[in-house]
């Protein structure tokens, strides 16, 4: 069981087509998520880590490669085969605000995917309801919330009521778009605590994305760190940690807050802007503000290699830099 | 505090946290506030019930008292002026004015309720079609609805009903015709922004159908610009039945419709001040209700407006 893999993408692409070329979103990704993990996916805003959860669902059909889940790549599923894998696989959203349905109570929100997916009839109302129960027990939402409506809960509440639809259809793996981004640290706690907690009573494996890297740091079993489409970085979580080889990822590494007044981290402040992502030139897209970029870095493609065993990194100048 | 009244005071806020507060509540709480809204809609369910009850009246009796006293002429008594017995007075022909608007009730009110429900079904399924799709079905759709918009309403409605010829379900058609691409736009624009919501990927990420999607995720959350819509284009429709008939294309003679009474008064304006105004009034009252209970609504259904 340990190490099953339940999902494994190869090559992923999803571009974009713009009037100015095209937008490459997310370029020629691979990993493979084993059964019971999480696999953390971190970048900075518009590098692609939602385009990449979508690709791997089919919210939004990728431009090329595969996505294998239990062994069939679902990219050549047609649209009834689609509609069952959906009881597979689920999406937790960042915005528990335009997230749910602003004309559905608690239960309906629930209920919703139990109807359309046939797994409760519509008209057996007590099997609905006790379904419902069960669900709202399981993320901790008390039973007085039932008839509510969103907006009269609050984030972290909504955000129990996003996750009890995602599990109401028992799915195997649920991508996790930045789903405490939107929350108070207190609440973002909470919510981790029961994801996590969800994760060892039900055997999920996640997809974790966010900007956050304290975020994931306990949740993740695997990182995968993205920089304009592409992997810059993809290694366990305890060696990112323990070992950043990429110079973005020390950057990102950096910037984490440390509550200690006294502590004086060296920050590596990162200058100039993201490069566009349309049609961008071959070379290491963050060569434009790397301190360490020369002109090996631009020309050509620089591949993902593996540095150290399990630790990748696509850098030209990776072993100048840790002599 | 006894602890038995505490734990009947803690059921309380329990009970009433249960109770179910939906949004529709919420805006009949702001509705109320609105006094000249209300009074408007008491006028306006006060029409309805003497409509209907005029109906009721007629299969009860079997139209007798439409015959005697709504169409059968009394050449010996016109132009009798307001009084005790005749409060509205009597017209052209000798009938009583206020039975006869009492009686027209049901044409202005209820056809521009049907012609106007019509309208709002069929524009409301082709701008939802038009704004989930978008693309190519949009623009086809789109331009077809731009095509209609662009004749004059009214003269559309005319050419419609002459086409047709006059009479009830015609002038219902034509102008529900007319309709169709005002509650198409509205529609199609509310649409545009709820389906970027994220709670539409979500019911796509759970497996549901687009019919799902449209109808039991979209449509809920425009059905405020479209009961506002549906108000508001009703006080035109009223104005349109009452046009045509004044034209002599709607509802013809001697049906007491209150755009066909004044069309027949019109002549003896000079003389007889009350056959003309009654039915005017009445036209005029009626319109300007379902435009304050239009504003009403849209004030009281705006989210924005939270107090």
């Amino acid at each position: 069981m340990q190490n099953e893999k339940l999902l494994e993408v190869r090559h992923l692409k999803k571009y974009f087509s713009t009037p100015r070329g095209q937008l490459h979103a997310v370029d020629d990704i691979n990993f493979v998520i084993e059964k019971g993990k999480t696999l953390g996916v971190v970048g900075e805003s518009g590098c692609g880590k939602s385009t990449l959860g979508r690709a791997v669902l089919r919210l939004q059909d990728p431009t090329s490669g595969e996505v294998i889940f239990q062994g069939e790549d679902i990219l050549k599923y047609k649209a009834a085969k689609m509609k069952q894998l959906k009881k597979d696989m689920q999406l937790i959203f960042q915005d528990p605000f335009s997230s749910l349905n602003p004309r559905m109570t608690v239960s309906q929100a629930i209920a919703f995917p139990l109807i359309i997916q046939g797994v409760i009839s519509q008209k057996d109302k007590a099997a609905l309801d006790k379904r419902v129960n069960e669900l709202m027990d399981l993320v901790g939402l008390a039973q007085r919330f039932v008839n509510s409506y969103p907006h009269e809960l609050d984030g972290g509440r909504r955000q129990r009521i996003g996750i009890a639809r995602a599990l109401s259809l028992q799915p195997k793996f649920i991508v996790c778009d930045e789903p405490v981004s939107a929350l108070d640290v207190s609440i973002q706690a909470q919510i981790l605590n029961l994801m996590q907690d969800l994760q060892k009573e039900m055997g999920l494996t996640y997809m974790f994305i966010t900007h956050d890297l304290s975020v994931v740091k306990h949740l993740s079993n695997d990182i995968m760190v993205m920089y304009l489409g592409m992997m810059v970085e993809y290694c366990s979580s305890d060696a990112l940690f323990a070992k950043p080889l990429h110079p973005y990822t020390r950057a990102l590494l950096s910037a984490i807050p440390v509550a200690d007044p006294d502590c004086h981290m060296e920050r590596v402040i990162l200058r100039g802007e993201i490069s566009s992502p349309i049609d961008p030139k071959p070379g290491c897209r963050f060569a434009g503000r790397c301190i360490y970029a020369t002109e090996a870095c631009v020309g050509e493609e620089i591949p993902l290699t593996e540095y150290e065993p399990g630790h990748f990194v696509a850098c030209a100048r990776i072993n100048e830099i840790h002599s | 505090m006894t602890s038995k009244e505490l734990v009947q005071s803690k059921e309380l806020v329990q009970n009433s946290e249960i109770m179910r507060r939906s949004l529709w509540m919420d805006a009949w709480r702001r509705f109320k506030k609105n006094k000249m809204a209300v009074c408007s809609l008491v006028f306006l369910m006060i029409l309805v019930l003497i409509g209907l009850s005029t109906i009721v009246i007629d299969i009860a009796t079997d139209n007798a008292i439409y015959d005697s006293l709504i169409i059968k002429q009394d050449l010996t008594d016109r132009f009798g002026e307001p009084s005790g017995a005749h409060i509205l007075g009597l017209d052209e022909f000798g009938r009583d004015i206020l039975l006869r608007i009492l009686w027209g009730t049901r044409y202005s009110l209820f056809m521009s309720a049907a012609a106007i429900v019509a309208a709002a079904m069929v524009g409301t399924i082709i701008g939802a079609i038009s704004g989930y799709y978008s693309g190519i079905v949009d623009n086809v759709i789109m331009r077809l609805m731009d095509v209609v918009l662009a004749l004059p309403y009214m003269l559309l409605a005319i050419a419609i009903v002459a086409a047709l010829g006059p009479g009830l379900v015609n002038v219902l058609i034509s102008i529900a015709i007319g309709y169709v691409p005002e509650f198409a736009r509205i529609i199609r624009a509310s649409v545009l922004s709820v389906r970027e919501r994220e709670f539409i990927e979500a019911a796509k990420a759970l497996g549901a159908s687009d019919r799902v999607i449209i109808f039991n995720q979209i449509l809920p959350n425009v059905l405020a610009p479209l009961i506002v819509q549906i108000t508001m284009a009703m006080a035109g429709a009223i104005l349109s039945i009452a046009g045509l008939s004044f034209l002599g294309l709607g509802i013809q003679p001697p049906l007491p419709e209150w755009g066909a009474m004044l069309t027949n008064a019109r002549a003896y304006i000079r003389d007889a001040w009350h056959i003309t105004a009654f039915p005017g009034l009445m036209i005029l009252l009626t319109i300007l209700a379902l435009n304050i209970v239009g504003d009403g609504l849209r004030d009281a259904l705006d989210p924005k407006l939270k107090n």
